[in-house]
């Protein structure tokens, strides 16, 4: 990922990339091979941080405290934004409907679904 | 009344979710109470009512697949036993055999002018042998609304949040359908709605379907933010995290959060997305903002500033460029509503921070001090050379009932509520002006009735 896309998607959020979200994006290299290359990593790192921000929120098992569960907003909010500006719309479609079973699942006090495996295929999605 | 839905499909064996076209069939028919029928006017073309979950329309996809294979030796495929075959007539034996397990008809009840579908149904045109474009025959019969009876956009919105909150899992909608049906101001879907008459293509149901959104996206980030200021109440109600704990409340936020940039997507104006993805995005920021800067409370003018126009300005400006844009208005007219917006929320939450001051708001005085929630009267006041020094002295320590009202007097007496009040006028009719330049349909006079509105509740 060039170093300016970087400097740009992660700002207010440096700490999270040695902490983990730089492993949670290689795991989602793979899945956005079909799209343009310069489309690629900004929507293998929407869907890095739509499951980090859902990691940090404690969503499904014990709430953050405030200041983590804002840091989570923002790589949600991050990860929506980039979804807006460079997925086509039922690649944003699917990765809504990936968050709503989720939080829906917590809501319930029901296992959570496999995020990532929600999110890969929302990369996927053509319809 | 008769119609007919014209659509385009994309893949050999599709499920084309025809749902929500029909719900605005409906709606803009006016249908009340009646029946909405439904016929494919192709014989490829199936209808269904089933589950919109993708595994199981592969499942679906799987299961025709098995019962009418294709290239199985269909007699409608031999051309040269066939009488009058049209030239590049398909091969699609197997998709009129599996047109005759389907159904070619579909009839769905409407009551109260909604669809009466289950919870996990939806409608589906089924294509069998695209792609191709597609036509659905509809007609609507029953009781339908009086052609003169007006529908104001405050209903057309509430209809809306309600329509969504129906469908929703109960452990999520319950808590919003609380929030909801609580009140609040409808600022934003109003600004949406307002907006969107101003350009060529207006079309008041899509507009309630985005300001609902919008609507749905700000409750999100309040229930976040109700856990994050432990706030016990908000509109008279117990809050999410109050009544049933932060991690609901993370989840219900969370909900709200994706269903609302859905729907926003799903309106297919990427203009609309965009605009709104960067506001929600400023809001989030803003509010790490607002929190870091609880450790040096009160803080001062230029970081209060910076942060309330990234958390409650950015959204007024996406919600007026956001109808704006739906309407096809003019690029100049989107920036000067943009700029209105912009001004409009730095404006309405100044005079959201002298409710925290005012005995007849109906919220107690002091609330936001205690909470050391971002305030301008505050802040001036600590400033103030007179009643400054206490003001800070108080804010540095702990905050009982006796240090909040001592505040609250404090900043009464000294002269931060009228700088304040005079400040947001002042924004307000910087507002205003950006409307004077730009071509508004006449709305211009309701925009600035708003904008005064939205200010004067403090004067």
């Amino acid at each position: 990922m060039s170093v300016q896309l970087l400097d740009r998607e992660l700002d207010r959020l440096e700490g999270l990339w040695s902490d983990g979200l730089a492993e949670t994006y290689g795991s989602y290299l793979d899945a956005v091979v079909h799209f343009e290359p310069d489309v690629q990593p900004r929507l293998a790192l929407a869907a890095a941080l739509i499951e980090s921000g859902v990691r940090l929120q404690g969503l499904g098992g014990r709430a953050a405290p405030p200041t983590t569960l804002l840091t989570g907003d923002l790589c949600l909010a991050r990860g929506s934004r980039l979804l807006a500006d460079n997925a086509p719309l039922p690649v944003q479609v699917a990765f809504a409907r990936a968050i709503e079973a989720a939080s829906a699942a917590a809501a319930a006090e029901q296992p959570a679904p496999d995020l990532r495996q929600l999110l890969r295929q929302a990369l996927g999605a053509t319809r | 009344m008769s119609h007919r839905l014209d659509f385009a499909t994309t893949h050999a064996t599709e499920f084309v979710d025809i749902t929500d076209r029909i719900r605005d069939e409906v709606r803009r028919a006016g249908l009340r109470n009646g029946r909405v029928h439904l016929q494919s006017l192709h014989t490829t073309l199936g209808l269904a009512i089933n589950e919109n979950e993708p595994l199981l329309l592969h499942d679906f996809e799987s299961l025709l697949d098995r019962l009418a294979p294709a290239g199985a030796g269909y007699e409608h495929d031999d051309f040269a036993r066939r009488f009058e075959v049209p030239l590049g007539e398909p091969a699609n034996g197997h998709a009129h055999c599996r047109q005759l397990l389907l159904s070619a008809f579909a009839t769905v009840m409407v009551e109260e002018g909604a669809l009466v579908l289950g919870r996990w149904q939806s409608l589906f045109a089924v294509e069998l042998d695209g792609p191709r474009q597609r036509q659905v025959a509809l007609q609507l019969d029953g009781e339908f609304a009086r052609r003169d009876e007006k529908v104001s956009l405050e209903a057309l919105v509430e209809l809306e949040l309600a329509r969504q909150l129906m469908v929703d899992p109960e452990p999520v909608a319950a808590p919003m359908r609380r929030l909801v049906e609580a009140g609040g101001k409808r600022l934003r879907p109003k600004l949406v709605q307002l907006t969107a008459g101003i350009g060529p293509r207006s079309d008041p149901l899509r507009a309630a379907e985005l300001a609902a959104a919008v609507e749905l996206l700000h409750n999100a980030t309040l229930i976040h933010d109700d856990y994050v200021d432990e706030s016990t109440h908000r509109r008279g109600r117990p809050t999410v995290a109050a009544a049933e704990g932060p991690e609901r409340a993370i989840a219900v936020g969370d909900y709200y959060f994706a269903k609302a940039t859905r729907l926003i997507a799903q309106i297919g104006n990427g203009g609309v997305t965009s605009a709104l993805a960067e506001a929600l995005e400023s809001v989030c920021a803003s509010q790490i903002d607002d929190v870091a800067m609880r450790g040096s409370y009160p803080g001062d003018r230029d970081s209060y500033m910076r942060v309330i126009r990234g958390k409650t300005a950015s959204l007024f400006a996406a919600a007026c460029e956001s109808g704006a844009l739906l309407s096809g208005a003019a690029p100049d007219v989107v920036q000067a509503l943009g700029r209105f917006g912009d001004l409009l929320g730095t404006a309405f939450q100044m005079a959201d921070d002298m409710v925290d001051f005012s005995p007849s708001s109906g919220k107690p005085v002091g609330l936001d001090i205690r909470q050391r929630v971002l305030s301008l009267p505050l802040i001036y006041a600590a400033e103030d050379r007179v009643v400054g020094p206490e003001v800070r002295r108080l804010l540095a320590g702990a905050l009982g009932d006796s240090e909040v009202g001592r505040v609250a007097e404090l900043v009464t007496s000294s002269g931060a509520l009228p700088r304040v009040r005079q400040e947001a006028q002042h924004l307000v009719d910087a507002a205003v002006r950006e409307l004077e330049a730009v071509e508004l349909d006449g709305l211009r006079p309701t925009l600035v009735g708003l904008a005064r509105a939205a200010v004067d509740r403090i004067s």
